[in-house]
């Protein structure tokens, strides 16, 4: 015979203020079963505990239903406390008093009725409710972090320092990421190779670290704390062994004319090459696209100059597999290219360049060694104008979001420009300046007001070539959208900050929910920052949304502490609320049919095959078995099941059944 | 017919098979299943334009399988049948040959059921004009209207699940209706129980009903029942691109294609 003890909560006023608790106790008490009801000001307070505690011991109660805030706030309290009082934490469960209830409903008789019935079926499940046990499966210490950017170094370093062994992978030859493209940061104009260098080196030297450059993810298998992935590393064709990173090879290479991906075309690179003098790997790999060998059949000069013998013509994509308990996920985000504009050009115009391009002509390791010159006829320019909002803020463009980095780094760029270009002119078109950050706003006065920029409150309608200059086309909404044309040397677009491209396959692959443009979602937009709806799997830096170096650093960080957290526990438990295929006696040994339709519904791919054997080992029968450690929970398998043979555990039919009918049958 | 028989008498003279499901000659005009176990039998075998009962619901029963190999006199429809139960996972090549019958009684001797497949994709599943006709109207009533149509078609349901006994894809050995810890269906039959009843079988066959009318050609009440699941089958078209039975085991309600209109699965 069930004995429930039900517990009301007035939480303050939140529940009372509409809700008459003192008869929801008295009606609720008198129901089949319900040993003891009573109602408390503050549930999840310690006296409130007490309470549940001590009815337990006393009243020897079989179930628990506290009637509060919704079982997201407080169940892990409430069971937490039943268990410590001897009673199955799972006995214990919530009615949710106050956001199904009091806060959407006005004081009065009817919602006094609701908040009656809400508790009337809660007691009818508990009443079905069975005790389970928390599921306990292996860690593996190995963390996989994808991307090799400041934010993949950062999460790499942050975990391989607190003791764990970290495999981070890069799908270019040199770790460094937009980071290492970067001139100088804002807001404190520090030169951005100088500070990213070091970190750079530390992971290469890191004894906790193994480094697989131009290396991407192949597949991925397993669950939290068990993944498997494979990882294709990408042939170099060169012995990194033998390699002594001498670089004769990237100066024999006679296919030179390559735009270099590192200076964002502005340069040229050979076939053979180190994409940046401070590459870590610093040693050079063959872009099989380019290279003359690979692709008219002779050439090998690069093998003929290499003093190493390193040059690996033959050498193929490798695949490895490796265990991982955990994967942090920093695989950054791209850049609009101005091809995407056509009110200024389609990128026609070489002098129309993006912020990242901007970044490597600003840059003393840039094509033109930090100097500010035209692309197209290396003039200095002496009037510059910069567009914030680029495809970012415009519904037309598909980018309704603002990309968040563009008016901090407009403001450093003209800045920059200033510095460079004595007696410059420079114009900045802006929708509203987004400072947001710890001397973020000083910084951008300091571009107006020191070094003066000129800041245009406006959009640019149109950029167009007259007589050798750039007609900037804008109105100034300060001045009652007054026309504003600029004749300008060159235009610099602060394009829109997007989801790589690659992302969704990456995304699907993973099993990562992702948003409409194809960054990759959180678990909740403010308390799990940096989880992602599959367990075991954490996000940091750009790869999330359009994010700075110092948010990226501290996302990361926030993710190598959840790794670390992870990895902190030999063994890893979990909630038991899983699908469960039922098993009986033999003939049958399951009402599973074994049809499997189960198995192309599940998210997860948490479902599997199960083959009954006798005692001479013939299979008597195939059903499906779900693999506990990658079951979520989510119940698209149990609405699957034809032959009801799946139950979610905590939510089986005859639970679910129960609540129904106890609302059904008032 | 005689190149049926004699198909039928080689596979179980040459032990390839241990049994052979074909139609012989049922009481009044009738025909039924015939099991052919030895060559004698083979004689009875029977093939017409009366045979339409889908024999694939026979391969599924433990009565049957636990004979041995099996193999089929297959029509369109059951061939179907059976590449949808492959796909399932209920028939495979190591306990199933297909005898396959075109519309001209031709008997096509199938190696495996990939070429079952390959046959079978020639063919679209259609609505014929008559039913597509009835569903036209049903599409055109108000809602009060078709709830009315409904009620007055199934409420003479008894349930005696003659239909769920000649489909060939319900084979599930314990069927949602038998499922009663908790009863979701009723098993009584009343208005609201035979609806349930109905509709759910409806909903569990989207995706997967091979539109072979086995079901209203065994209800004794000639209840239209199979409107429901070709009105499925028109719903599977128009909002999911519709299907083919395939040994690839893509089932349409839990696949999601990259092309696909909708992209909530994802």
């Amino acid at each position: 015979m069930a004995k429930i003890g039900v517990f009301i909560c007035h939480c303050g006023e939140n529940i009372s203020a509409t809700v008459d608790c003192a008869k929801v106790a008295e009606v609720v008490g008198k129901y089949d079963g319900v040993a003891i009801s009573l109602d408390y000001k503050y549930m999840c307070s310690d006296p409130g505990q007490n309470l549940i505690k001590k009815a337990i011991v006393e009243k020897g109660l079989t179930g628990v239903v506290v009637a509060s805030c919704s079982p997201r706030m407080h169940e892990p309290t409430f069971r937490k406390a039943c268990a410590e009082a001897g009673l199955n934490p799972y006995m214990c469960e919530m009615a949710n008093l106050r956001e199904h209830c009091s806060w959407v409903h006005e004081k009065g008789e009817a919602t006094t009725q609701k908040a009656i019935d809400l508790v009337r079926t809660i007691v009818e499940k508990v009443k079905h409710n069975q005790s389970l046990d928390a599921i306990k499966v292996p860690v593996t210490k190995t963390a996989l972090v994808i991307g090799g950017g400041i934010a993949g170094i950062q999460a790499s370093l942050d975990i391989a320092n607190s003791g764990h062994k970290v495999i981070l992978i890069e799908k270019d030859p040199s770790i460094g990421g937009h980071m290492s493209q970067l001139s100088e940061t804002f807001p404190t104009l520090d030169c951005s190779q100088c500070i990213l260098t070091p970190r750079m080196v530390e992971v290469a030297q890191h004894p906790n670290i193994t480094l697989y450059t131009y290396a991407e993810l192949e597949s991925i298998d397993g669950f939290i704390g068990n993944f498997k992935v494979k990882i294709r590393k990408k042939a170099k064709s060169i012995d990194e062994k033998i390699c002594t990173g001498c670089g004769l090879c990237t100066t024999k290479c006679p296919n030179k004319k390559n735009p270099s991906e590192f200076n964002e075309g502005l340069g040229n690179r050979t076939a053979i090459y180190v994409p940046f003098p401070q590459a870590v790997p610093n040693k050079p790999v063959i872009d099989k696209a380019l290279c003359t060998y690979y692709t008219k059949g002779k050439c090998k000069i690069c093998e003929k100059f290499c003093p190493a013998h390193a040059i690996r013509f033959d050498q193929e994509d490798e695949i490895i597999e490796v265990p991982v308990g955990a994967i942090v996920l920093a695989t950054g985000f791209a850049v609009k290219k101005t091809d995407f504009f056509p009110e200024y050009g389609y990128g026609r115009h070489p002098d129309i360049i993006t912020g990242l391009q901007f970044e490597r002509l600003a840059s003393a390791s840039g094509p033109t060694l930090g100097e500010i010159r035209r692309p197209s006829d290396g003039k200095i320019p002496e009037t510059i104008v910069f567009v914030a909002c680029a495809g970012s803020r415009d519904e037309a463009k598909g980018i309704p979001y603002c990309s968040k980095i563009c008016c901090m780094y407009t403001a450093k760029h003209a800045m920059l420009y200033q510095h460079k270009v004595h007696g410059g002119k420079s114009y900045v078109f802006y929708m509203d300046i987004r400072a947001g950050g710890k001397m973020y706003d000083e910084f951008v006065r300091r571009a107006i007001e020191e070094d003066g920029v000129n800041y245009i409150r406006g959009r640019v309608s149109r950029v167009y070539e007259k007589n050798g200059k750039l007609i900037v086309k804008g109105a100034d909404t300060l001045l009652g959208a007054m026309p504003v044309e600029i004749e300008a040397d060159m235009v610099v677009l602060a394009t829109a900050g997007v989801a790589n491209e690659g992302a969704e396959e990456l995304a699907q692959k993973l099993h990562v929910s992702y948003d409409p443009y194809h960054f990759f979602a959180e678990a909740h937009p403010k308390l799990k920052p940096v989880e992602t709806n599959t367990a075991g799997i954490f996000l940091a830096g750009a790869c999330q949304a359009p994010r700075d170096i110092p948010e990226s650093v501290a996302m990361a960080s926030g993710a190598a502490a959840k790794v670390a957290g992870l990895f902190s526990q030999d063994e890893l438990t979990r909630e038991p609320l899983i699908a469960v295929v039922n098993r009986q006696a033999p003939p049958v040994f399951s009402s599973c049919v074994g049809c499997f339709l189960c198995m192309s519904a599940c998210p997860y791919h948490a479902i599997e095959k199960e083959e009954i054997k006798n005692r001479q080992g013939e299979v008597l029968k195939t059903v499906a078995k779900v693999n506990p450690g990658l079951c979520q929970g989510c119940g698209t398998c149990v609405a699957f099941c034809r032959t009801k043979s799946i139950d979610i555990q905590g939510y089986t039919h005859e639970e679910v059944y129960s609540e129904v009918m106890a609302l059904l049958n008032d | 017919m005689d190149d049926l028989r004699k198909r039928a008498k080689e596979l179980i003279d040459t032990s390839a098979v241990k049994v052979v499901i074909g139609y012989e000659q049922g009481t009044g005009n009738k025909t039924r299943a015939l099991f052919v176990e030895n060559s004698e039998v083979a004689d009875k075998l029977i093939f017409d334009s009366r045979c339409v009962q889908n024999l694939a619901a026979y391969v599924t029963k433990q009565e049957v399988k636990s004979k041995g190999k099996m193999a089929i006199t297959a029509t369109l429809p059951v061939m179907r049948a059976i590449i949808q139960l492959a796909s399932e996972f209920q028939v495979n090549d190591d306990n199933l040959i297909v005898i396959g019958i075109t519309p001209e009684s031709k008997i096509i001797d199938f190696k495996n059921l990939e070429e079952v497949e390959t046959y079978v994709h020639q063919f679209q599943i259609e609505i014929d004009a008559r039913n597509r006709e009835i569903l036209d109207k049903l599409d055109k009533m108000t809602p009060s209207e078709r709830w009315k149509f409904w009620i007055d078609e199934l409420s003479p349901c008894f349930k005696c699940y003659a239909c769920r006994a000649a489909c060939p894809m319900c084979y599930c050995s314990r069927c949602t209706v038998d499922f009663n810890r908790p009863q979701w269906i009723p098993v009584s039959s009343n208005e609201l129980g035979n609806l349930e009843w109905h509709f759910m079988r409806a909903m569990h066959l989207t995706g997967r009903c091979v539109d072979c009318d086995a079901c209203a050609n065994a209800c004794p009440l000639a209840i239209p029942i199979n409107l429901l699941t070709k009105k499925m089958i028109e719903d599977a078209k128009s909002d999911f691109g519709g299907y083919q039975p395939s040994l690839k085991g893509e089932n349409l309600l839990s696949t999601f294609k990259p092309d696909d209109k909708e992209n909530f699965i994802q």
